[in-house]
C-alpha cells in the first residue's frame, strides 16, 4: 500500500490526488456537502439534476452526453446521500486512460475541464438556470421520489428511519421533500445553487497516472468557484434512543412483510471505539456467520435475508429481514434476543476471529477500487478520523470480547417498523 | 499450461485443461490486493429435462439448479460460510438461466480459500433434515421476487415471449415445485452437472498463475471422478411467434412498469459473441442515451434515467429487452419500436456507429477495472466460444453495414411482446 493520497487546496476545494497506474482509468470524484436542512435540501437535491443537463460548452443535453461518448465513453453520474448531519452531493467521472487507445488528447484534462465546467458554469438563460430543465428534473426528482416505495425492501428501511428520526432533519430523504418542488423555478434554484457554491464544504478526488501538480494546475483552469479557504465538517449530534421503543405497522399490497428495527449506538466514525462497534455490527449481522443470518434464516427457517447494518456517521444501526406476517412474534423475538445476547457477551471466539477476518478482507480488498479509496479517505476528511487502511486493520484486530461488549452497552432499540399485507385489516 | 497475451490490454492469461475435464483460468493483477474466484458449472435453470451420460433420461422440477446452489453451502462440518470467514473471505453464489457461479473474495489464505470453493463445490452433502429445512427460506426469497415489479416485469416479458422454452420459469421455481424437491433429485443433478469436465474454475487477482495452477492440479488430481459424458439438454421445439403479445399484471407500483422486446429464433451459427456485440451497439445506437429518441421521449416525460435496454441470448433463447418506469407503457412501445424500423430501414449514419462504438469500447475497459465483471463475463462468452479479451478487436472490425443489417433482422414487428406492470385498481 505504497500510494499514498498527495494533498493541496485550491481556493474553497481541497485537492486529493492518488498517483497510481495499477488501473486502466482515470477516476474522479467531486463530494461537495452542507449541513442538511429543512429548507434547503430540496434546493440541494435539484440542483445537480439540472447541472447535468448542459453546460456553458455544451448547453444541450445532446451535446453535453455526446461530449461523454467521445471521450471513450466517460462515465458520468452523481449520488445524492445524507452523512452525519449532511447532505452531500457526489459527482463521478471515470474515463480510460489515454494510454490504452490511440489518441491525442489529454483524456484528464478533458475530464477535469468537463467536470469543472458542470458544477461551475452551467448552461443559463437570461442570468438564470433554463427553465426547461429545471422543469424537467423536478418531474424526474419528483418521479424518484415516489418510485421509493417499488422497492419495498429500501421503503420500509427509508421509512424505519423516517420514524425513527421524525423529530431531526435526519428523517429527510437525501432526494429532497417533494412538497418543495413547487416553489422552486429557474431563478429560485439558481439564487440557490450560487449559494451552495459558497457554502458547501468541496473536496476533489483524481486517482490515475496523474501528479498533484498536473491535477493542480488543470482544476485551476478548470473551475470557477468562490474564493476562500476549505471549510470543515461539523461533526453528527448524537442522539439518545427514545425511553419507550415505539412499534409502527405499515399496511400494503404486499406478499411478503418487511420487519425493520432502528437503534441508536452511543459512538460515530470519528470515535476511537468505532473499530469496536464495526466489530460488533459484524458479529450481529454483517455476514453469514453473524447471529441474524444464523438464528432467523438458518435455524428457524424464517426468512431469506436477515442482517444488520451500521451507519457509522449518524450513530445508527438498523435490522433488516423480510419474513411471513404470521411470524412477525417470531422473528422480533429472535431478533431482540440477539440483541440481548451482544449486551451479555454472548459471543463465540471463533466468530469475532471470524470477523475480525473478514472486515479485515474487506478493508484490504478496497484498495483495489479506486472509488472504494476514495471513499474511505472521504470518511476520514469528514469525521476528522485518521486512519489509513493498515491501521484501522490493526484497530479492529485489537478489538476484545470485552470493548464488543463495552460498545453493546450503548446500543438501545428506538423504532421496529413492519410492513405488512392487508390481511386481517381492521 | 499455455499463455495468451493481449498486449493491448496489457493482460496475460494462463491457461489448462486437467485431466478430468475442468478448464482452468488464470489471471495475475499484479499489485492487486484480492484474489476473486469463481468456480462455474454450466447448468441453470433452463436444464430441467435431460439425458444423463448413461443413457437415462430425466425430467426435475423448477428450480432445483437453484435450490442445488444453496444447499451446497452445507457441509458435515458444518457451514461453509463460517469456513471461509475464519480464512477472512467473503463467499457467495448465484444460478441464472444457463451457470451456476460458486465464488469467493480474498485478500489473504488465498490458497486455502481456493482449497475450500473446490472442496465445497465438489462434496454434496445432502440429507432429508438439510433439504427440507431450506425449503422455508427458499420461499421467502420467492416471496421477496414476486414483490418486486422490476423483477416480475422482467419475467412477465420472457413469459409473454416463450410457450415451451424453460428459460419462461422462475429461476427458483414456485413455492409448490420447491416443496417436491427431495435430496435423491440433488444427487441426480449433482452427478450430472457438476461433473468437472462441465465446470471453469476462473482466478483472478494478485495470484502467483503457476503455483496455482500447480495447485488446482494437484486438488483435483488426488480425487476420483466418474468417467464424464456428453449431457443433452432436451428442449421442446419454441414456436418462432412469441405466445402473448401483451402480458400485464398488478403490484403497487409509483408509475406504470414496462418492458418490451424482439424475440428472435435460437442463434446456432458462428461467432455468437459478434452476434451478441451487433445487436447491443445497434440497440445503443438508436436508444442509448445521446440519441436523439432518448431526448426526445425524456422530454415528453415518457421515459426516466432507468430507461435502458439489454439483449440475451443462451442455449435455445435469444430476446431483447428495452424499457424502464413510463406513464404510458403503449405510447412508449409504440414510439421506441417505430424508432427501430425506421433506424432498419434508413440507416444508423456512420457517424452515430462511430460514436456508439467508442461508448461501448470505453465501457468495456472500464469493466476491465472490475476482477468480478472479468470472471463472470469471461466465463460467460467462453460458454459461448468466444473470447472476452479479443471484444476491443471485434468492436474495432465492425462495420455500419452489418450493424444495420443486424437492426434489420432483429426489428420484427411480428415478433414484439410487451410486458407491463402496473397498480391494481382496486
Amino acid at each position: 500500500m505504497s500510494e499514498q493520497f498527495q494533498r493541496g487546496t485550491l481556493g474553497r476545494m481541497r485537492l486529493h490526488v492518488l498517483p497510481t497506474k495499477r488501473f486502466k482509468t482515470f477516476a474522479l470524484s467531486l463530494f461537495a456537502g452542507v449541513p442538511l436542512t429543512e429548507e434547503k435540501v430540496t434546493s440541494v437535491a435539484l440542483a445537480p439534476f439540472v447541472l447535468r443537463r448542459g453546460t456553458q460548452s455544451f448547453p444541450e443535453t445532446i451535446s453535453f452526453r455526446e461530449r461523454l461518448d467521445d471521450l471513450y465513453g466517460a462515465g458520468f453520474g452523481f449520488d445524492l446521500y445524507k452523512r452525519g448531519d449532511h447532505q452531500i452531493v457526489q459527482f463521478r467521472l471515470d474515463m480510460i486512460n489515454d494510454r490504452f487507445v490511440s489518441s491525442s488528447d489529454s483524456l484528464l484534462g478533458e475530464a477535469l475541464s468537463f467536470l469543472g465546467e458542470v458544477l461551475t458554469s452551467p448552461a443559463l438563460e437570461d442570468g438564470k438556470f433554463r427553465s426547461k430543465y429545471v422543469e424537467a428534473e423536478k418531474t424526474t426528482i419528483s418521479k424518484r421520489i415516489e418510485a421509493i416505495i417499488n422497492d419495498k425492501i429500501r421503503y420500509a428501511a427509508e421509512r424505519c428511519v423516517e420514524e425513527m428520526c421524525k423529530d431531526e432533519p435526519f428523517r429527510l430523504l437525501a432526494l429532497g421533500r417533494k412538497d418543495q418542488l413547487a416553489e422552486l423555478n429557474a431563478d429560485k434554484l439558481y439564487q440557490a445553487y450560487r449559494q451552495w457554491l459558497q457554502e458547501a464544504s468541496f473536496d476533489l478526488y483524481v486517482s490515475g497516472d496523474t501528479t498533484l501538480e498536473e491535477v493542480q494546475a488543470l482544476v485551476e483552469k478548470s473551475f470557477r468557484l468562490p474564493t476562500g479557504e476549505p471549510s470543515r465538517y461539523a461533526p453528527p449530534s448524537l442522539r439518545p434512543a427514545r425511553s419507550e421503543v415505539q412499534t409502527i405497522v405499515e399496511r400494503m399490497d404486499v406478499g411478503q412483510g418487511k420487519l425493520n428495527m432502528g437503534l441508536r449506538v452511543g459512538e460515530t466514525y470519528g470515535s476511537d471505539k468505532y473499530a469496536s462497534l464495526l466489530v460488533y455490527n459484524g458479529l450481529l449481522g454483517g455476514f453469514p456467520h453473524s447471529k441474524l443470518f444464523m438464528n432467523v434464516r438458518e435455524k428457524a427457517s424464517l426468512a431469506y435475508y436477515a442482517s444488520s447494518r451500521l451507519d457509522g456517521h449518524k450513530g445508527i444501526l438498523t435490522l433488516q429481514s423480510g419474513i411471513e406476517t404470521a411470524n412477525y412474534e417470531k422473528a422480533v423475538k429472535i431478533m431482540r434476543e440477539q440483541l440481548d445476547a451482544m449486551k451479555a457477551g454472548q459471543f463465540e471466539a471463533d466468530d469475532l476471529r471470524r470477523t475480525q477476518a473478514m472486515i479485515g478482507g474487506q478493508l484490504r480488498e478496497l484498495q483495489d477500487s479506486a472509488f472504494e479509496r476514495i471513499a474511505f479517505d472521504f470518511s476520514n476528511v469528514m469525521s476528522g478520523a485518521e486512519r489509513t487502511g493498515d491501521s484501522f486493520i490493526a484497530e479492529i484486530q485489537a478489538v476484545t470480547p470485552e470493548m464488543v461488549t463495552a460498545v453493546a452497552q450503548g446500543v438501545e432499540l428506538d423504532t421496529i417498523y413492519f410492513l405488512r399485507d392487508r390481511k386481517e385489516e381492521s | 499450461m499455455a499463455t495468451t497475451s493481449y498486449p493491448k490490454l496489457q493482460e496475460t492469461l494462463w491457461h489448462e485443461k486437467l485431466d478430468n475435464g475442468l478448464e482452468v483460468f488464470i489471471l495475475p493483477k499484479p499489485g492487486f490486493t484480492k484474489t476473486y474466484a469463481t468456480f462455474t458449472s454450466r447448468y441453470g435453470s433452463v436444464d430441467n429435462h435431460f439425458t444423463r451420460p448413461d443413457g437415462t433420461t430425466i425430467k426435475v422440477p423448477d428450480g432445483i439448479a437453484h435450490f442445488l446452489e444453496h444447499k451446497m453451502f452445507e457441509e458435515p462440518e458444518g457451514d461453509i460460510f463460517s469456513q471461509f470467514a475464519s480464512q477472512g473471505a467473503s463467499a457467495n453464489a448465484y444460478t441464472s438461466f444457463d451457470r451456476t457461479v460458486y465464488l469467493f473474495t480474498a485478500t489473504h489464505e488465498v490458497d486455502a480459500n481456493l482449497d475450500t470453493l473446490l472442496h465445497f463445490v465438489q462434496n454434496p452433502y445432502f440429507t432429508d433434515e438439510n433439504v427440507e429445512k431450506e425449503k422455508g427460506i427458499i420461499v421467502q426469497e420467492i416471496d421477496m421476487y414476486r414483490d418486486n415489479p422490476d423483477w416480475r416485469v422482467y419475467f412477465g416479458l420472457i413469459e409473454a415471449m416463450y410457450s415451451r422454452h424453460p428459460v419462461h420459469i422462475d429461476i427458483a421455481g414456485t413455492a409448490d415445485s420447491v416443496r417436491s424437491i427431495t435430496k435423491e433429485m440433488l444427487y441426480d443433478c449433482y452427478n450430472t452437472f457438476y461433473h468437472p469436465s462441465n465446470m471453469t474454475l476462473f482466478v483472478v487477482g494478485g495470484v502467483d498463475p503457476e503455483a496455482t495452477l500447480e495447485r488446482v492440479k494437484r486438488d483435483q488430481a488426488a480425487k476420483t471422478f466418474a468417467p464424464g459424458g456428453e449431457i443433452k439438454r432436451l428442449f421442446e421445439a419454441e414456436p418462432p411467434q412469441v405466445k402473448d403479445k401483451r402480458k400485464e399484471l398488478s403490484l403497487p407500483v409509483s408509475l406504470p412498469k414496462c418492458l418490451f422486446g424482439f424475440k428472435e429464433e435460437s442463434y446456432e451459427g458462428e461467432d455468437p459473441v459478434r452476434r451478441e456485440l451487433t445487436t447491443k451497439l445497434a440497440l445503443e445506437a438508436v436508444l442509448g442515451s445521446s440519441s436523439p429518441l432518448y431526448q426526445q421521449l425524456y422530454d415528453d416525460n415518457l421515459i426516466s434515467d432507468g430507461f435502458g435496454h439489454e439483449y440475451n441470448t443462451g442455449p435455445g433463447y435469444s430476446f431483447s429487452m428495452i424499457g424502464g418506469e413510463t406513464r404510458d407503457p403503449d405510447e412508449l412501445a409504440a414510439r421506441v419500436s417505430q424508432a427501430l424500423y425506421d433506424a432498419a430501414k434508413n440507416g444508423i449514419s456512420s457517424e452515430v456507429f462511430e460514436r456508439t462504438r467508442r461508448k461501448k469500447i470505453g465501457a468495456f475497459l472500464r469493466m476491465m477495472n472490475s476482477p468480478e465483471a472479468i470472471a463472470s463475463e469471461f466465463t460467460r462468452y467462453r460458454h459461448k466460444g468466444g473470447d472476452l479479451f479479443k471484444v476491443v478487436e471485434l468492436y474495432e472490425s465492425l462495420t455500419p453495414d452489418e450493424i444495420n443489417e443486424r437492426l434489420k433482422e432483429h426489428a420484427d414487428p411480428d415478433r414484439l411482446a410487451i410486458s407491463i406492470v402496473r397498480s391494481g385498481t382496486a
